[in-house]
């Protein structure tokens, strides 16, 4: 059968033409408008500029092929969905169909949009794309930027003076801060052997203590609200950093970053108890979690500042400045992590893990960023490990608690590592304790020389506490160089030039000190400073202060003054006295050689530097001698107009004493009577005969 | 120079005062026991019997005829120094914290502790009226109602009375009248100590501020301050040299660690004109709570919270120390 056409069909006979007409009457004037009628639907009528405000234009985008597109994608909606619920999105492709590198992004609403930006910008996703992301609207502020230059504000210079001041003393004199008046008073002397000089003093500048900057530059203050830093010659304030709480900080060492530490303000989403600040600029760089109570800092910086790093659960977290990002984007896991700390010297972490099942504990030195194990150390039956590095990252410490097989006793080793040898050799040094006792020798202290190749140790229990000092020799041996026994002491202070140092038995005992020379181990002098809390060396190692702090101990509050050879120079006493901190100083300008050539003429120096000494002694003694000489001249005319009232008034003493005359001992002597009264010396039994 | 030791109490001395010849050391103590003693060997002469309670004050007349003691037994007593025999008794509703003759010792002035509800109050008795005596009637009271009176001494005349308080301050107040003459705050904490100079020209002060300062006795003129870091609890002037003495330490009660320092707390040697110290004595096993010049200046004794009193006598080199001016 053929299909027909669709043909017009003849008109129906019964159908009826005339329908009802469904539009409205000519003159039909609408009354309801559109907003009335449906208003909630107007409402959301797509309109033309919406949506554009939640709109992102991501850049750096990998450009891939149309077969890793979906990767992408997702990767892309993995990181980006963070924010909010993405509900456009379009990757624009290029001629050869692999996508341009930027796409956008559409968000449900504006604040995810700004949320993205916040949060994604400057995200490495790998080393060769860290994504730029802006909002889709700031191009059209930026392309509308108005053809006439318009001079900014100019903003005025903080001019906060010469920031290193305080270094051109011209009598080399250090500073140190002082808190004392149980912290209502806080002031900075100019330390002078003959008395200190008092350069800035304030009430209330701090409401718990202060810290000093590693290079010495600025003066960190606490406040319920943050931390201000003060700093150049008046000691102006600097900066300020806004964290409520804030109760610890700590510097990087290059005096770029401060971190602080409050443990109010964390949230789950928003990690505020940590924050690093970039000081020069006082912006606030990245805020983290406090995960764990651990020691503070939580965070240790890299010698130089590069990097920092800490550790939690496992896990070890290395971050690079100034991006304050993960160094490779991950952390490291260390399954087991203890411990770790960085060398002074060079980018170089040593950490240690302890024993598992089969696996030895064992210590390892990694090189960053390079993360290559330069050295690893098995130790076995450990029970604890602490790492003592020397101040220039020349030698590592590891003292080694462990429990030998078949023994029940703890033994201590320590593990001495030659970081500038090749391939790291390591040493052993056993602490014997007395060899009758079962326990082992209890180390009390370690710390090594400051600049040079010596450890001190003090170990025993007391009242038989040794210090023992160590060398470490280029020849591979450990020497003990000496013993000293019967010691009061329970802290080691190097001088941080080295050479010197002094033992202390603080707090519980008693304040006792012993100057030690270290260069033939001879005791200089052995001093007391009555229950002195702290001992502090300054920045050159020519003076100690040693000092009883109100927070330690309600009477005698005082800081008291040594040369480094044990010579007590100053006692000040000062109204609840709770800390001194000596102002650290920048490292030497002066290249190496420079330093050479000013030792080998030493002696040339030092003739000027005695004349000068001496001639300020003199000028010292002359100026106590005019003070004493005037103030008794004072004292002299004050008596003789008092004796001369009290001549006047002999009469009325007369009188008042019915013409006895009293003025003097010996005044009435006719008045005396003579009375023998006799006392009992001696007794002496001599026997008479046989 | 080998100090002579008076071992005759059994607690804390709270006072000792020399006679105005010098032979006769009064010590008194918180065993309710007052001493005499011969100051040139030791040897006590006797002892006053009658307190009940810790005495805290002692003075002679000029005469060295009566002794004057004032307890917590709230009561002051007057006595024959010579027999020893109590002669009169002076009831008072509060502990009589300090107490002392006047120039001519016809006039006794003792003040009252703020305690249970009573004041400090200051009173006067004549002794040439013993119906005062009798009655128990002072012809003078005047109540200190702001801060106690902690210390006090007759003036050169015995016109008013120098009184050292609880806050700082220290007053004059007139013998006649009760009125305060002159006020002055020097000190920052509590007076624990007044002393006169020999010739009562001078008063020396002990503060708990750490302090004493040396005043004018008549314009209360602030002279001299002798600084130390430990609270002081009694100071004195040389009859004849530029020098002036103070001890101190703290209470037992209030020092919440015990110190194992023994035989260490020490008398301290100000020069009073240069202000500074020039040379301490060891020997105390507790705070020393009282120092007193021999009224020849030959010799300086020591009363400590350890219940000991220590006499010293100086070396000649003490005589010849000169400070370079």
């Amino acid at each position: 059968m053929n299909m027909h056409d669709t043909e017009d069909m003849p008109p129906d006979v019964d159908y009826d033409e005339d329908e009802p007409s469904f539009s409205d009457p000519e003159d039909f004037v609408d009354d309801i408008d559109d907003e009335e009628l449906l208003g909630d639907l107007l409402r959301e009528k797509p309109q033309e500029a919406d949506g554009i405000d939640s709109v992102i234009v991501v850049d750096n985008v990998p450009q891939v092929g149309p077969e890793r597109l979906e990767k992408l994608k997702n990767v892309i909606h993995k990181i980006f969905s963070k924010f909010g619920k993405i509900t456009n999105e379009f990757y624009p492709e290029g001629p050869d169909g692999s996508t341009k590198g930027y796409i956008f992004l559409e968000y449900g609403a504006p604040t995810q949009a700004l949320d993205a930006v916040k949060n994604a910008d400057g995200y490495k996703l790998d080393k060769q794309h860290t994504f730029r992301v802006n909002v889709f609207t700031d191009f059209d502020k930026y392309m509308n930027i108005c053809d006439e230059w318009e001079t900014p504000e100019k903003q005025p210079f903080k001019d906060f003076g010469n920031m290193r001041h305080w270094m051109e003393d011209p009598d080399c004199r250090d500073q140190y801060s002082v808190i004392y008046e149980s912290g209502e008073r806080t002031a900075i002397f100019n330390n002078d052997p003959k008395d200190p000089i008092v350069a800035e003093e304030r009430a209330r500048w701090t409401e718990t203590y202060v810290r000093w900057s590693p290079k010495g530059t600025y003066l960190a203050t606490f406040h319920q609200r943050g931390i201000a830093l003060w700093g150049g010659e008046k000691f102006k304030q600097i900066q300020r950093f806004s964290h409520q709480g804030v109760s610890l900080i700590d510097f990087s060492p290059c005096e770029r970053y401060v971190v602080t530490f409050s443990p109010l303000m964390d949230t789950k989403e928003d990690p505020q108890a940590i924050i690093i600040w970039d000081i020069l600029t006082g912006q606030k760089k990245r805020g983290f979690h406090c995960e764990s109570s651990a020691h503070w800092p939580i965070f240790k910086w890299s010698h130089d500042g590069k990097f920092f790093a800490r550790m939690t659960q496992d896990t070890l977290s290395i971050y690079e400045t100034p991006s304050m990002g993960l160094l490779d984007k991950k952390s490291l896991k260390i399954s087991g992590i203890k411990d770790f700390s960085w060398s002074p010297g060079d980018n170089i972490i040593a950490f240690w893990v302890p024993e598992d099942k089969d696996i030895p504990a064992r210590v390892t030195l990694m090189q960053l960023p390079s993360r290559q194990e330069i050295r690893v150390r098995n130790l076995f039956n450990v029970v604890d490990c602490k790492l003592h590095w020397q101040r220039q990252g020349d030698y590592l410490c590891v003292k080694v608690d462990r429990t030998p097989k078949g023994t029940q006793g703890v033994v201590t080793n320590f593990e001495i590592f030659r970081m500038r040898e090749k391939q790291v050799p390591v040493d052993v040094v056993e602490m014997k304790g007395d060899p009758e006792s079962k326990n082992a020798e209890s180390i009390i202290a370690f710390a090594w020389e400051p600049n040079g190749s010596k450890f001190a140790v003090l170990h025993g229990e007391s009242p038989r506490i040794n210090a023992s000092f160590y060398h470490v020799k280029n020849n591979g041996k450990i020497e003990l160089i000496k013993m000293f026994d019967k010691q009061q002491a329970n802290s080691i202070f190097w001088s941080p030039q080295g050479q010197f140092m002094v033992l202390a038995g603080l707090r519980s005992m008693n304040g006792a000190l012993a100057f030690v020379d270290t260069s033939d181990c001879t005791m200089m002098n052995i001093a007391e400073h009555y229950m002195a809390s702290d001992v502090e060396w300054d920045p050159t190692g020519r003076y100690v202060v040693t000092s009883v702090s109100w927070w330690s101990h309600k009477v005698d509050n005082a800081y008291w003054l040594w040369t480094f050879q044990g010579r007590l120079l100053q006692k000040n006493n000062k109204d609840r006295f709770c800390q001194l901190l000596w102002r650290p100083r920048p490292p030497t300008l002066l290249p190496l050689d420079a330093i050479k050539a000013i030792k080998k003429d030493l002696k040339k120096y030092s003739k000027i530097f005695e004349q000068k000494d001496r001639l300020s002694q003199s000028k010292a003694s002359k100026e106590l001698v005019d003070k004493r000489r005037s103030m008794m001249e004072d004292y002299r005319r004050y008596r003789e107009a008092a004796l001369l009232q009290h001549q006047e008034q002999k009469a009325a003493r007369l009188e008042l004493r019915g013409g006895v005359d009293t003025d003097e001992l010996d005044s009435n002597i006719d008045d005396w009577e003579e009375e023998t009264i006799e006392f009992f010396i001696n007794e002496e039994i001599i026997p008479l005969g046989e | 120079m080998k100090p002579i030791l008076l071992q005759g109490h059994e607690r804390s001395i709270t006072q000792i005062k020399y006679n105005r010849e010098g032979d006769l050391l009064f010590t008194v103590a918180k065993d309710t026991v007052a001493n005499v003693w011969y100051s040139v060997n030791g040897e006590r002469l006797g002892t006053y019997n009658g307190h009940t309670g810790a005495v805290w004050c002692v003075d002679c007349d000029w005469d060295t005829k009566n002794v004057l003691t004032g307890s917590a037994d709230n009561s002051c007593r007057l006595w024959d120094c010579e027999t020893g025999k109590q002669l009169a008794m002076l009831n008072t509703s509060s502990a009589v914290r300090t107490c002392g003759f006047d120039f001519s010792g016809n006039i006794i002035m003792f003040s009252t502790d703020k305690q249970m509800g009573y004041q400090c109050y200051l009173n006067y008795f004549d002794l040439r009226d013993p119906q005062q005596i009798e009655d128990n009637q002072p012809y003078l009271t005047v109540p200190c109602a702001e801060s106690k009176i902690t210390s006090a001494v007759w003036g050169p005349l015995g016109e008013f009375v120098i009184a050292g308080h609880e806050n700082g301050e220290i007053n004059q107040f007139s013998a006649k009248s009760g009125e305060i003459l002159k006020k002055v705050k020097e000190h920052s904490k509590q007076i624990n100590d007044i002393q006169t100079s020999v010739d009562l020209t001078m008063v020396i002060t002990a503060s708990k501020d750490c302090s004493s300062k040396l005043f004018d006795s008549t314009t209360l003129d602030h002279i001299k301050t002798f600084k130390t870091e430990r609270p002081v609890n009694s100071a004195a002037i040389s009859p004849i040299m530029d020098h002036v003495v103070m001890g101190g330490g703290q209470e037992a009660m209030e020092v919440t660690t015990t110190s194992t320092r023994i035989g260490k707390f020490e008398a301290r040697f100000f020069h009073a004109a240069y202000e500074e110290e020039f040379g301490r004595v060891k020997g105390h096993f507790g705070p020393i709570n009282c120092v007193a010049f021999h009224p020849d200046g030959k010799s300086y004794s020591s009363g400590g919270e350890d219940g000991y009193t220590r006499i010293h006598y100086f070396d000649p080199q003490y005589f010849d120390f000169e400070l370079e001016a």
